[in-house]
């Protein structure tokens, strides 16, 4: 199993695949058309940023980090509710959003269909923070933009057995 | 179209607003929408409720949506109520596993409502 998946990591790593499911997610969901956005606007004051765990053969991670607006904006726009603050609802509608592009992805690659589960979502909200993983097999970001709004999905991986 | 009853399972509460969301916008009219965060709740709706139809999320804290529904079939509760498992996970495998714990469909999130309108409908009489 280990030779097959090294062998597929050209294929994990491929940023066509995050694109795609980043396009069907936001597309379904949200009716968004989202692009790559080569300049992203992610330095608002306060940041809300979805993890979803990635374990079995392949472990790492997918993450969705919005600046606190877009990120209202986004779960207003699944909900047809308006937020002015960061509750409980943006949060969980932003992990439901990291969730679907995770498993969006997963099921892009035959190979980790049935051997890498996902972890259900952590949010993290707050001010001038960073995630590091150390040495990773790869890692895919991505910054789009619709709407007017920017935000950013990385697929990180740190392990395969 | 009859109106039906309908539980909806999920531990995210945005989930939830979106499933109703997308059984209204089939066509169903919806009598009374229960919703549940977690598998435990969902039994104890069912034992006291009637419905006609369960949507249930699988990757869900403490009980799954698979354990979720073996615990309804074991306890005879709504035997003959469709139940459709909605997940992220959409390998062969998780459909199997579904089918094989009892669920008569199966949505992979993010789902249209033409996919909803195609699997949920005819499990109440209203395709």
């Amino acid at each position: 199993m280990a030779a097959s998946l090294r062998q597929s990591i050209e294929r994990f790593s491929d940023p066509c695949s995050l694109d795609a499911s980043v396009e069907e997610v936001f597309g379904t969901v949200l009716g968004w058309d989202c692009q790559l956005d080569p300049e992203p606007n992610l330095r608002e004051e306060e940041a809300v940023t979805a993890v979803v765990g990635l374990g079995g053969v392949l472990s790492g991670a997918c993450i969705l980090r919005a600046g606190g607006g877009a990120a209202r904006m986004m779960v207003a726009r699944m909900t047809g509710m308006e937020f002015t603050e960061i509750d409980e609802t943006v949060q969980d509608g932003m992990g439901e959003l990291c969730n679907m592009v995770a498993g969006t992805w997963k099921s892009r690659q035959p190979e980790l269909a049935a051997g890498c589960g996902l972890s259900v979502p952590a949010v993290i909200t707050g001010r001038a923070y960073n995630l590091h993983v150390h040495a990773p097999e790869f890692e895919l970001r991505h910054a789009y933009c619709a709407e007017g709004v920017s935000f950013a999905v990385t697929i990180v991986c740190d392990g395969l057995r | 179209m009859a109106e039906i009853r309908v539980l909806i399972v999920d531990d995210s509460s945005v989930m939830r607003k979106i499933v109703e969301r997308a059984l209204r916008q089939t066509g169903l009219q919806l009598a009374r929408v229960y919703e549940a965060s977690t598998g435990t709740e969902g039994l104890d709706v069912l034992a006291a409720s009637p419905v006609d139809l369960v949507l249930t999320d699988i990757n869900m804290p403490a009980m799954d949506g698979l354990e979720f529904l073996r615990q309804l079939r074991e306890r005879n509760l709504a035997p003959r109520v469709p139940v459709v498992m909605i997940t992220t996970e959409s390998s062969e495998e998780h459909v199997k596993q579904a089918i094989v714990a009892g669920a008569q469909a199966y949505l992979r999130k993010p789902f249209t409502t033409e996919q909803v309108k195609e699997r949920v409908l005819p499990l109440v009489g209203a395709a």
